[in-house]
């Protein structure tokens, strides 16, 4: 990294916040995809908003190339370091700085962690919606850049449907903000929210992040349904469906996914080729009675076994096997590859007797976990590391997966994003005019295209893969993938 | 004024080539966005009509932008399905009009509004480009989200041919009761007290009597849980707020049509928190006026537009003006942003698109 530049960020960061020595780079060097990485030339780590807007200011100047990094959760590498880049760590920006339970609304800045607008909001009945399954280390920040989803969006949304207001800065230094305090967000003009989140950290940075917060469903009903068979499962959610009900979550998991999460966290499932969860919520007497429904759903879906949360204490028995299952698949296997596609619901079950063929095709084990309310597979492709090839078979099975989402109408991204991981497979989803004029956008907001180089769009020089197994957290069982 | 209806986008293409100003309109349902346009040809969206794809089970619709509101949710009804967004002026507006001008009524307060239910769309920009934006399945996060940009872009950006839309299914049943306050301040006091608590409104909006003010609630839900609930919500209203009477009222299409009221040459959108609202309305006492969505859309009829105007400015607030002809349909605050130019920029180059 240039020395001139190195100089310059002395001038903004003290020695204790400016890393440049390899030893303090190489914690940055992966995200949750840890089958990429990458050393940056330096990491930043900012304590307020002039620094930040100092840096991105100063990285405009000099061309240099710059991501911006909560907790590196990214399960498409979109925080992926750009080597020899400047990483720029937003942890420290962690202050609430508004909660204001009246108007239902939290004020945050980058790096709050997603589950402390929650805690914070508890006292007052309230909650921050999006539960990514990362939830207890990933920041909003990051939610931000990726529009975070999880397994409660199907009612609420993903996290661009819970930000009211924000203020960033653009790739080129250029401050605004938009939205508000008020439910409408921007209200008036185009949706500038709705552009931002998401976008991959290819714009600029959020400095400040207005949420809104919903109020805790007086009552949970969680359903445990127990199959012989997966497709009965899926038929199950399209029975939920045609019934009008509209439940907070539908999950499913597969015999394997199943099997891993038993091994993980000893959730206490039965033995069964598929589990589905419906989760019903709001009004106690309106969920009651819905759930009175619901039970004569589940009851002709043909399940062998149907066990239903009595406490809170057993809801969250039954979601701790869901949300921990990515990272027990680690038990089963030395390597994995959360894949993250979308078909349309009603071709749920077409695209599991698919990925059944490409297992035996491919030799491969493939794990099945999936957000089956909105159509979001989340296929975990198992494989050794060790073995030469096994990651390159593994890419390919999962690069067939995406294409059987297109064909069947869906996204190669429910909630993930392209980051570095899917770039290659963005022209399957779009046309060459329709990544053009993405591209001439990007360009319009960061001409130099500094901003998260190297992600989203496809070629562009890509660092080796690598090998490296689990991510350090979350072999500790501090996070999980969604 | 020139107008021209393309009947595909192939002609809507080239009517954007071959036109130096051009200008996007439905059935015209708010005059004001279609005022003070200065001789630029008018593309009518009229032709392209049309359910395309609807698939209940997938809880999506896709529909063409000029399609009549009315259609949309007759199609929906049918399926015991509804757009929890709830356009606005269900009987004369077009859906690509409601996505431009993001215009929600009350039932937004459930699920949220149009940024929350719309998923992709087709367009036409100022280059006469077609492309898509977003996807067609409830839940995507590849490539930009250009389809959210384009609610409140009042057809500046590109021209909407296409809008695909999650649906959701209706309830079967709504109960409604008002609950009179003396003071604004008292009425506001309840909708912050129900903001924290458990019930799940269908609606909530406010609006000033002759001395006083009337929080309308709805609650929708299955026949015999409604009364429980009713009576649950209604006891809690009573005892944390200092209200004059409740009544329930006859649950009916006018109660919940936050604009059934209002009379005025002109009509005003206002985006707006709950907080804000009392330094707002004693500026716009001689207007009419309602608050919905819990107090955080101003709705505001009134002869005298610069009077909301001054008010708007004094509150850093914006305003959109529907109805009545205006120089310039947005009011009081400007929101020009350096982003929004970007896209701009990009996707109408030489400023066609007004």
């Amino acid at each position: 990294m240039n020395r001139a530049f190195i100089a310059a960020l002395e001038s903004i960061y003290p020695a204790d916040r400016l890393l440049t020595r390899e030893v303090e780079l190489l914690p940055y060097e992966s995200d949750a995809l840890t089958a990429f990485s990458a050393v940056p030339g330096a990491v930043v780590l900012p304590v307020n908003e002039a620094e930040i807007i100092d840096t991105v200011r100063l990285c405009h100047e000099q061309a240099v190339p710059f991501v911006a990094r909560g907790s590196g959760t990214s399960l498409s590498g979109g925080s992926l370091p750009i080597p020899d880049g400047l990483t720029i760590g937003l942890n420290r920006l962690n202050r609430i700085k508004k909660l204001d339970p009246e108007q239902r609304i939290a004020v945050v800045e980058p790096g709050v962690i997603n589950l402390a607008i929650t805690e914070a909001a508890q006292p007052y009945g309230l909650y921050y919606a999006p539960d990514p399954s990362s939830q207890s280390i990933c920041t909003i920040g990051g939610n931000i850049a990726f529009n975070s989803g999880g397994a409660h969006c199907l009612k609420y949304g993903m996290t661009s449907n819970h930000v009211l207001g924000m203020k960033v800065v653009l790739a080129d230094g250029a401050l605004t903000q938009f939205g508000g305090e008020s439910i409408e967000g921007v209200g008036i003009g185009p949706d500038l929210i709705g552009l931002f989140v998401g976008s991959e950290g290819l714009f600029g940075i959020a400095l400040e992040i207005t949420v809104r917060l919903m109020p805790q469903p007086e009552l949970y009903r969680t359903v445990l349904a127990a199959y012989d068979d997966l497709g009965r499962a899926g038929d199950a959610v399209s029975m939920v469906v045609a019934s009008g009900l509209l439940p907070g979550a539908m999950e499913i998991m597969d015999r394997l996914a199943i099997k891993a999460a038993e091994a993980s966290v000893q959730a206490g499932y039965p033995d069964a080729e598929a589990l589905l969860i419906v989760e019903l919520e709001g009004e106690a007497p309106q969920v009651e009675a819905e759930f009175d429904q619901l039970r004569g759903i589940i009851d002709e879906s043909g399940a062998f076994e149907v066990r239903v949360a009595n406490d809170e204490e057993e809801r969250t028995r039954i979601w701790k096997g869901r949300k921990g299952a990515f990272s027990a698949v680690g038990r089963l296997s030395p390597d994995y590859i959360v894949q993250d596609g979308v078909v349309p619901r009603s071709r749920l079950g077409e695209a599991l007797v698919e990925i059944s063929a490409l297992k035996e095709k491919y030799q491969l084990e493939v794990a099945n976990v999936f957000h089956a309310g909105d159509g979001n597979l989340h296929p975990l492709i198992l494989y050794d590391g060790r073995e030469d090839g096994a990651l390159e078979k593994a890419e390919a099975l999962a690069g067939e997966i995406l294409a059987l989402c297109i064909r069947l109408g869906g996204s190669i991204t429910g909630e993930h994003g392209i980051g570095m991981e899917k770039r290659d497979y963005l022209p399957a989803m779009f046309s060459e005019e329709e990544i053009d004029i993405m591209q001439a956008l990007r360009l319009a907001i960061d001409p130099k295209e500094i901003a998260n180089r190297g992600k989203m769009f496809p070629g562009g020089e890509a660092p080796a893969l690598a090998q490296h197994g689990m991510h350090p957290l979350e072999r500790a069982g501090v996070i999980s993938r969604e | 004024m020139t107008v021209s209806a393309p009947a595909s986008v192939a002609e809507l293409q080239a009517l954007v080539r071959d036109s130096e100003r051009i200008h996007a309109i439905g059935n015209g349902s708010k005059t004001a966005l279609h005022s003070g346009l200065n001789g630029a040809t008018h593309a009518d969206l009229t032709k392209l009509s049309g359910i395309i794809e609807y698939q209940p089970a997938e809880y999506t619709v896709t529909v063409r932008a000029g399609t009549p509101v009315r259609e949309l949710s007759a199609a929906l009804r049918e399926q015991g399905q509804y757009l929890p967004c709830d356009p606005l002026l269900p009987e004369s507006a077009t859906i690509g009009g409601t996505v431009a001008g993001n215009l929600s009524g009350s039932r937004r307060y459930r699920y949220g509004g149009v940024r929350d239910f719309i998923l992709g769309a087709a367009v036409v920009d100022g280059l006469g480009r077609a492309f898509r934006v977003g996807g067609k399945v409830v839940k995507n996060s590849a490539g930009f989200d250009l389809s959210k940009f384009l609610v409140g872009s009042l057809g500046a950006y590109a021209i909407m041919t296409e809008l695909t839309f999650k649906v959701f299914p209706d309830v079967p049943r709504f109960r409604s009761l008002a609950f009179d306050y003396e003071r604004l301040e008292d009425a506001l006091a309840a909708i912050y007290f129900i903001n924290q608590n458990i019930f799940e409104l269908d609606a909530l909006d406010l609006k000033p009597l002759e001395n006083s003010w009337q929080l309308l609630t709805r609650l929708a839900g299955f026949d015999e849980t409604l009364p429980q609930r009713l009576e649950r919500f209604s006891a809690a209203v009573m005892s944390h707020t200092s209200l004059l009477k409740i009544a329930e009222l006859d649950d009916s299409v006018t109660l919940w049509d936050p604009l059934a009221d209002l009379r005025g040459a002109h009509l005003v959108k206002v985006a707006l928190s709950p907080k804000q609202v009392p330094d707002f309305d004693r500026r716009i006492t001689a207007a009419q006026r309602r608050y919905g969505v819990g107090g955080n859309v101003a709705w505001v009829a009134t002869e005298n537009l610069s009077q909301v105007d001054d008010a708007l400015q004094a509150c850093s607030l914006t305003g959109l003006c529907l109805r009545g002809a205006v120089e310039s349909a947005v009011i009081g605050a400007p929101v020009e942003n350096v982003l929004a130019s970007r896209v701009k920029q990009v996707l109408d180059p030489h400023g066609k698109l007004v």
